[in-house]
């Protein structure tokens, strides 16, 4: 209704507003296309000086025809490619409701704000690339939700918290780096992050270590 | 009370202080002439730029500002300023806190100007004011709590403007007010309950804004409220049935909000009720029955909500507009629809709405409006809906129809829009559709329709979007197509079409999307495609088209998906295809096309996906694909490439599907800098004659999940790296250094040849078909070790290899083995060559093609 507004207030006639909401139903984007109003939402969010997101026509059934965008033979989305795409804006909720998505590729833009919680319902997620944006807030624990997730690249962001340690259930975890970031506490080493390097943790000036197994508690105070 | 008394004591306070001030002024007045409000109105003046000079009457050395623009007096001896108007006159700049010297003021109107800046408090001096106008400005701050000081107010509007704060408690004190309007502001807060106390309130409008909170009950005290907008705004909790105590509600709109609960029933008290406007909202529970009791209403929108139950089956007579889309509607839809008699819009679309199209639809003469696409209805589309003469609209697109397009619909002559997409529609499309119909849309995608496209859906010139993909039609497409110079759309992918591409296309200059792909076109692609300026997307692949790809491409400026893969074209790629700048999904996959790539293929900076497999492209891969940043797929494997693998292609640091340059005749090492691709999960260089080590650098290759270098000439070992640990071990067969020959051997024949060989010569490899790796090292040098710790499988097949220095120990890195990276190998070496030989010659008899199948889990290419 927003970009009809000043219209509306122009004309308070009621036989008016009548007008404008027929127009809105044929304009208005439709709810059945899920994913494309998850991905609309994430247009809304960010600005986008140099238009690649122009394609992304909300009126069309699914979202499968607009670049950058790829869907499975059922018309499903399976990856978002806005890799260094010069977006600045925020990460939206909606985007959990991508169900399909395997790569969630937004690395080396200006996205701000945090990582919405939603994100780890996106149960058939295999690379959440966030590289190299200016991300805050914690890394959400949801994320151990994503069985399938193998890369896992939050590094160059300023994202703050403790590592959750959920994130060792993460058993097909190929790659972590949170590197360059404000974490503290310290940083797990059971399960999927036993095999991991020191390289993946670098340059979080906050953060204490290895965890200590035993009796030194692993949750040690001053950590926000 | 105690506060009520500081407020007035405050105000005491104010009025002697202004008094002061109107002293001083009209002590210099008398010695300028003008009169006070002369002055205070030139020093709003002055505070204001006038750039198309409305106030240039407005003189200082004048006496009074009586005869001024805008300005009225009354008529008395001694007149007073009882009202300005400066409504519409481009003025721009801060309203003067002096307009609180115009303490006679009545009306004032400043709407449709660039007012900035807040609303001086001082306005609470003009306490005979009646009517406020503030609307279309850019006022900004809040809404200064003197308002309520205006005790005579029956009229303030402000919208459009930049408004910000809560609104002022104070609104309560105004029993005149009639018309309070602050649409599309940035105003927070909640509803304060005191505005109830308003009770002369006729409309508020507090649309487009960010106001939260719940709506407060108080508000079924305003009994003359006749308008209630508070659509787009940030309430929430429940409607309440308080609202049903506003008797004289004609127009309600609570759109856009948060609201959740259930309509309450209260509403259906609402007698005088005409617009209902309770869409966008996350209501719940059923549409009440009693909604039927508002038996004037001419528009109800219920729409995106999460409303269930079944459409009531009663509504006013008079209804014009139904909107009841985007819920969770179900059961069929009434056959009372039919009483809608005047109605123009209906919409049930995106509900679970199941059962016929009640062919009563057709009584509702006027309808222009039918959408009722993504519900569950089955059965056909009736043939009575032809006789709706006025159908402009029709949106049935996305349910479980069948049966075939009504032959009426053709003769509909308003009809602009005509939407069946994905249902099970099948016979023929009218033929004679478009003839009478100045259709603007039209798609008939995924049915089962048959027969030819009709010949006149262009006839009226008006076609902008033809979707026909996705049925079992057949024929040419027709001449009458270049009648569509509107046409953005053209969409007859995966049908059974045949012909041309007719050279009119070329006609079509606004078209922004050809999708042809998967028919029996035949026949050359027509340059005249390159008038198409605006063509983003060209899709013609699994076609017959033949000949080159017209050079007109490189005028196509706009285009960003260009397919034309398996076709039978020939030729050089045009070079002007690098005019192509938007370009970001280029396939030229499976065509016959010869020569080298432009060397400019590396300046169309927005590629994303480039593949030109399976043609016989030959030269050098060019250098310059290594600038394509944004790439994330290369496929260029079954081509005649040769010479080195460019090592800018390490510059790639976008590419992550895949890197896939096999069946080619590349030769020379493979390049180092490959081991900077960290986002690769795919790397397939088969089948080439790639001689050389695997770059240690391909430790870099962090995310790489599948590779394949097998049948080149690598040599060497392994490099030592984790990514090599769960290989394929088809990734690395064929290449001669690690391989003699390859075959199936039950265990016991393997144990056999270790006891043996003796001398070192040869090498042997296990693979275990069951892991695809090599099995452990079971002999090193001379010493036979035996094989405790093994289970080894059933059968495996045996490599034998060359040794890469003859008579000295093959050296297989420590961190290999330690890390299991081939974790099973034997190593031991042959006693005589002779013996060699003869295994050589039973190894020979087997059938190579048995043992890849055996070997892998997934075949090697």
């Amino acid at each position: 209704m927003n970009f009809l507004a000043p219209l509306l207030m122009a004309i308070p006639s009621p036989v008016h507003v009548v007008l404008v909401v027929t127009l809105l139903s044929t304009l208005a984007p439709t709810s059945a296309n899920v994913e494309g109003d998850a991905l609309y939402a994430l247009r809304r969010a960010v600005k986008d000086p140099e238009n690649v997101l122009e394609s992304w026509d909300p009126t069309l059934v699914d979202p499968c025809t607009w670049f950058h965008v790829t869907c499975d033979g059922d018309n499903r989305v399976t990856r978002l490619d806005l890799g260094n795409a010069k977006l600045s804006g925020s990460l939206v909720p909606e985007l959990g409701k991508l169900e399909r998505l395997q790569y969630l590729e937004l690395y080396m833009n200006n996205l701000v704000g945090s990582i919405p919680e939603e994100v780890g319902g996106l149960k058939s997620l295999v690379s959440l690339d966030l590289y190299h944006n200016n991300l805050t807030g914690s890394i959400p624990a949801s994320l151990s939700k994503l069985p399938n997730l193998k890369f896992l690249r939050l590094n160059s962001n300023r994202l703050s918290g403790r590592i959750p340690r959920q994130l060792t259930k993460l058993g097909n975890l190929k790659i972590l780096d949170v590197s360059n970031n404000d974490l503290c506490g310290t940083i797990p080493t059971s399960g999927s992050f036993a095999k991991l390097s020191e390289e993946s943790f670098m340059n979080n000036s906050r953060l204490e270590g290895p965890e200590l197994m035993g009796f030194v508690r692993y949750d040690t105070g001053g950590c926000k | 009370m105690l506060r009520k008394f500081e407020q007035s004591r405050l105000f005491e306070g104010r009025l002697v202080e202004l008094l002061l001030a109107v002293a001083t002024v009209l002590l210099v007045s008398d010695s300028e002439g003008l009169n006070s409000e002369g002055q205070y109105l030139m020093e709003i003046k002055n505070g204001l730029q006038d750039e198309f000079n409305f106030l240039g009457n407005w003189k200082s050395t004048d006496q009074t500002p009586c005869g001024w623009i805008g300005v009225n007096c009354t008529s008395d001896h001694d007149p007073f300023v009882w009202s300005l108007d400066l409504n519409s006159m481009n003025l721009s700049g801060i309203l003067s806190p002096s307009i609180g010297g115009l303490i006679h003021l009545t009306f004032l109107d400043l709407s449709y100007n660039e007012f900035k800046g807040d609303i001086p408090k001082e306005i609470g001096n003009c306490s005979l004011l009646t009517i406020l106008y503030l609307r279309a400005n850019q006022f900004s701050g809040p809404i200064p709590e003197e308002l309520g000081n205006l005790s005579s107010l029956e009229e303030f509007v402000a919208y459009t403007n930049d408004l910000t704060g809560t609104l002022p408690r104070s609104i309560g004190n105004l029993q005149k007010l009639r018309i309070f309007r602050v649409g599309e502001n940035a105003m927070s807060g909640n509803i304060p309950a005191e505005i109830c106390r308003c009770q002369s309130l006729q409309f508020l409008g507090l649309a487009h804004n960010r106001i939260g909170g719940e709506i407060p009950e108080e508000i079924g005290m305003l009994g003359n409220l006749t308008a209630l907008w508070i659509w787009e705004n940030q309430l929430s909790g429940f409607i309440p049935k308080e609202l049903g105590n506003c008797s004289n509600l004609e127009s309600l709109d609570l759109g856009g909000n948060a609201l959740t609960g259930p309509i309450p029933v209260e509403i259906g008290d609402l007698k005088f009720l005409r617009t209902l406007y309770l869409c966008a909202n996350e209501l719940n529970g059923s549409i009440p029955r009693e909604i039927g009791n508002l038996s004037l209403a001419t528009e109800i929108d219920f729409s995106e909500n999460y409303l269930t139950g079944e459409i009531p089956t009663e509504f006013s007579k008079f209804l014009r507009v139904l909107y009841l889309y985007t819920n969770e509607l179900n059961g069929s839809i009434p056959r009372e629809i039919g009483n809608l008699s005047l109605a123009t819009e209906i919409d049930f679309s995106e509900n679970y709405l199941t059962g016929e199209i009640p062919t009563e639809f057709s009584k509702i003469k006027g309808l222009y409006l039918l959408n009722l696409f993504h519900n569950q209805l089955t059965g056909v589309i009736p043939n009575e809906l032809s006789s709706l003469r006025n159908l402009t609209m029709l949106d049935l697109a996305t349910n479980y129809l069948t049966g075939p397009i009504p032959y009426g619909f053709q003769y509909l002559t308003e009809m602009h829009q005509l939407l069946l997409f994905d249902n099970s529609l099948s016979g023929t499309i009218p033929q004679q559709l478009g003839v009478y119909s100045p259709f603007m849309e039209v798609d008939f995608t995924n049915n089962h329709l048959t027969g030819k496209i009709p010949p006149f859906l262009c006839r009226h010139a008006n076609l902008v979007f033809l979707s026909l993909g996705a049925n079992k039609l057949h024929g040419n497409i027709p001449n009458g197509i270049k009648n569509c110079e509107r046409l953005k759309r053209f969409n007859l992918n995966g049908n059974r079409l045949s012909g041309t591409l007719p050279s009119e296309v070329g006609n079509l200059v606004n078209l922004y999307s050809i999708r042809l792909d998967d028919n029996n076109f035949t026949g050359s692609i027509p340059p005249e495609i390159g008038n198409c300026r605006e063509l983003q997307r060209l899709q013609i692949a699994g076609n017959h088209f033949t000949s080159k790809l017209p050079k007109e491409i490189g005028k196509l400026s706009q285009l960003m998906l260009l397919n034309v893969s398996s076709n039978l074209l020939t030729g050089q790629i045009p070079s002007e295809i690098v005019n192509c700048k938007m370009l970001e999904r280029l396939d030229l996959s499976h065509n016959s096309f010869v020569d080298s790539l432009p060397n400019e293929l590396g300046t169309l900076s927005q590629l994303e996906l480039l593949t030109l497999s399976d043609n016989k492209f030959s030269g050098n891969i060019p250098a310059s694909l290594g600038s394509l940043s944004r790439l994330i797929e290369l496929q260029m494997g079954g081509n005649v490439f040769s010479g080195e693998i460019p090592p800018e292609l390490g510059f790639l640091s976008s590419l992550q599907i895949a890197m896939n340059l096999s069946f080619n005749n590349l030769t020379g090492s493979i390049p180092s800098e490959l081991g900077k691709l960290a986002l690769l999960e795919v790397l397939i260089l088969n089948n080439n004659h790639l001689s050389g080590k695997i770059p240690t650098t391909f430790e870099g290759l962090l995310s790489l999940v599948e590779l394949n270098f097998s049948y080149n000439n690598l040599t060497g070992p392994l490099p030592a790296i984790p990514l090599f640990k769960k290989m394929n071990s088809c990734s690395f067969i064929g290449n001669p250094s690690y391989k003699a020959t390859l075959i199936i051997v039950p265990l016991k024949t393997i144990i056999k040849l270790i006891s043996t060989i003796i001398e070192p010569t040869w090498t042997i490899w296990v693979y275990t078909p069951l892991t695809n790796m090599a099995i452990r090292i079971i002999s090193v040098g001379h010493e036979y070790v035996e094989p405790m710790e093994l289970i080894f499988p059933r059968h495996a097949a045996v490599e034998l290899r060359r040794a890469p220095n003859i008579g000295s120990e093959m050296k297989f890195p420590g961190a290999l083995i330690g890390n299991n990276l081939i974790s099973e190998i034997v190593v031991f070496r042959f006693a005589m060559y002779r013996k060699v030989r003869a295994f050589g010659y039973i190894v020979s008899d087997l059938d190579m093609d048995f043992v890849l199948k055996k070997t892998c889990v997934t075949p090697c290419q």
